[in-house]
């Protein structure tokens, strides 16, 4: 039974990290239609900017937010030098991108080097917390605390305010939008930058659990489509959901079949394809 | 050589309806795919010519050049068929995909397996095995896949088949790592010897040459009466309007994933004569690292263009050897900034460009 608990909190934060891993590409994926498939590689960039910041002034808050508003600069300059005159070009747009990963992951390695680098968790977020006789990181409840903090930051403002409903407007026909007056040039830079800005401080705060390492990217990258097809696009809730299954099942998956496990995750991709290619909570339009 | 013999197919097929492009319902779609067409019925020395030239200067090459340029010349060629069996997903069928690879890995691991594990030595036997699970592996994958093409904003929106078709690359070169007693695990399976004809001949790099050459001249010929047919023709109408193609009677999912099978086997014979080329093939050669190889060639080249793709691959394979050269530990940086420059100035590709040249040296001359 405590074993069950404890294997059942581990996919817990393990999905609330997924979550935050794919939550910057859900939103400039699903609810903006472009597709970044620099993600994996921006979201190292803000693990090792943070990182820099941290070994330099051993502020953990700053080093977030140095992260954060890092990648915002880049974000913006990748919108606004080269997805904005891609509109609708969704092949041109993923082979852009990539290239832009690649160079990101090369000057990553010019830089740092190759070797991985562990973050440190800040003193006041290390230790465990116990569960009667169960050990927990406090830092992975940290994890999911911040997780359920950004799932409603988004979903608040993909459902409440005026710019989810221009974003979700302008994903289905952006010349209508346009044409009704709406800055949508303003609203989409802004909501992608924050998407950016949101990958660049996950990737710090991810630090202590996953690392820095100039490979990541591609891991990364893998994992959150994963997510992100099996949750469905267009709705954040569907990320969460996507990233709950995945994590819990493939937690499990290791505790009780180890050799199995590494397929885990991308055989539900495929049954999740074959039975509901829109995804489980997905916008369906065929 | 006689590609000319396609003409007629072309003459018969130019009345298909495919011809007449809708504007507005085929935004997404990066050119026209009637250009082709055009262009075939220009006059015969026009078309020929070039391929005539290029296809004497390959024969007589390996002569003049030293033995490492023979060697990228014939890297050229395999990458040649590999990026244009992707361009007829590209360009002709309007299937951009990610995850081409696959199918090239598929072939050139079948190959090695059969070699080191099921102890089959016999080139020719070999070669067909290995094509054949390639295109097993699209025909298995086809059905997941297509199942999402059009989900997502607009009606013939790639962007989720996209996803899908990478995730696809990068899991292939997952299970290659972990299958370690078949493939070698993550550093790959290494020491695959020159192909053994069944004929007496040794083999030598220079006469892999001119295997690969005859390859690449049979494949390529294949690739363009297929792209030349009936079907081709259809694939183009998908690629303009699916709908209207649709709304025609054709089942545009069968025309589909029949390319996407056929791309498969062509992409299995570049992999199994990359695996006897190089001797090695590592995961990389299932996932993107390869895949990236095909799409920028079919760019840089021009998607448009029949023949687009080989422009693609020379430049691609040219510029490569010369950053292992100078700058070894940058090529990751100077490719994706290749990336970067095509998109954003010259998306029509090179190829129409060397076309355009062509014609005014023609027209110039007579």
């Amino acid at each position: 039974m405590n074993q069950v608990l404890v294997t059942g909190l581990n996919g817990l934060s393990y999905a609330f990290i997924l979550f935050l891993v794919a939550a910057g590409f859900s939103l400039t994926f699903g609810v903006m239609g472009v597709l970044n498939l620099a993600h994996g590689a921006l979201f190292m960039l803000g693990a090792y900017i943070g990182l820099a910041v941290v070994g330099r002034l051993d502020a953990f808050w700053f080093g977030v937010v140095v992260a954060g508003l890092g990648l915002a600069a880049i974000g913006f300059a990748l919108y606004y030098f080269f997805l904005r005159h891609l509109y609708n070009h969704p092949p041109e747009q993923g082979v852009l991108t990539i290239g832009i990963a690649l160079v990101v992951a090369n000057i990553v390695l010019w830089i740092w080097g190759p070797f991985a680098q562990m973050g440190l968790t800040p003193p006041r977020l290390t230790g465990v917390i116990h569960v009667g006789d169960l050990a927990f990181p406090i830092y992975r409840v940290f994890i999911v605390g911040v997780g359920l903090v950004v799932l409603g930051v988004l979903w608040w403002m993909q459902d409440k305010t005026r710019w989810g409903a221009i974003i979700r407007a302008g994903m289905d026909n952006k010349d209508m939008t346009v044409s009704l007056g709406i800055n949508y040039g303003l609203v989409s830079t802004l909501v992608f930058v924050f998407g950016i800005a949101l990958a660049g401080a996950a990737g710090f705060l991810g630090t202590p659990i996953l690392g820095a390492y100039p490979s990541m990217g591609d891991n990364l990258l893998l994992l959150t489509l994963v997510v992100v097809i099996v949750g469905g696009t267009g709705y954040i809730q569907g990320t969460m959901l996507g990233a709950l299954i995945i994590g819990v099942l493939d937690t499990f998956g290791k505790a009780y079949f180890p050799s199995a496990a590494l397929f885990t995750s991308y055989v539900i991709f495929v049954i999740v394809l074959l039975v509901r290619p829109s995804g489980l909570i997905g916008r369906k339009v065929f | 050589m006689d590609e000319p013999k396609g003409d007629t197919i072309v003459g018969e097929a130019a009345n298909e309806p495919t011809t007449e492009s809708v504007p507005g319902d085929a935004q997404v779609a990066q050119g026209q795919a009637a250009a082709p067409v055009k262009r075939a019925r220009g006059s015969l020395l026009r078309a020929v010519l070039p391929i005539i030239i290029l296809g004497v200067v390959l024969l007589v090459l390996p002569t003049f050049i030293p033995s490492f340029l023979q060697s990228l010349v014939t890297k050229m060629m395999i990458f040649s068929i590999f990026a244009m069996s992707m361009n007829i997903l590209w360009g002709y069928a309007n299937i951009p995909t990610f995850g081409h690879a696959v199918f090239f890995g598929a072939g050139g691991y079948a190959a090695g397996i059969l070699i080191f594990h099921a102890g089959i030595s016999n080139f020719w036997l070999n070669l067909v095995l290995a094509v054949l699970f390639a295109a097993a592996v699209a025909a298995l994958l086809g059905f997941p896949a297509f199942r999402v093409y059009g989900v997502g904003a607009g009606n013939t929106n790639p962007i989720y088949f996209l996803l899908v078709t990478l995730a696809f690359g990068e899991i292939a070169a997952r299970v290659a790592i972990w299958a370690r007693s078949l493939t070698g695990g993550s550093t790959g399976m290494a020491g695959i010897p020159y192909p053994d004809l069944g004929m007496g001949l040794k083999m030598t790099p220079s006469r892999y040459y001119y295997l690969v050459f005859i390859f690449a001249v049979v494949c390529i010929y294949l690739m363009y009466r297929i792209e030349n047919s009936h079907y081709g023709y259809g694939l183009r109408g998908i690629h303009d309007n699916e709908r209207r193609m649709q709304a025609l009677g054709y089942n545009t999912w069968l025309y589909k994933y029949t390319s996407w099978v056929i791309a498969g086997a062509f992409g299995g014979v570049a992999g199994v004569l990359f695996a006897y080329f190089g001797g090695v093939m590592t995961p990389n050669s299932l996932a993107m690292q390869t895949s990236e190889i095909g799409f920028m060639a079919v760019i840089l080249g021009g998607a448009t263009l029949f023949a687009g793709p080989i422009v693609g691959v020379v430049l691609y394979v040219g510029i490569e050897y010369l950053a292992s050269l100078y700058l070894p530990d940058r090529w990751p940086l100077i490719l994706g900034a290749m990336f970067v420059a095509v998109i954003m100035l010259m998306r029509q590709g090179l190829g129409p460009m060397l076309v355009d040249v062509w014609r005014r040296l023609i027209r110039g001359s007579s």
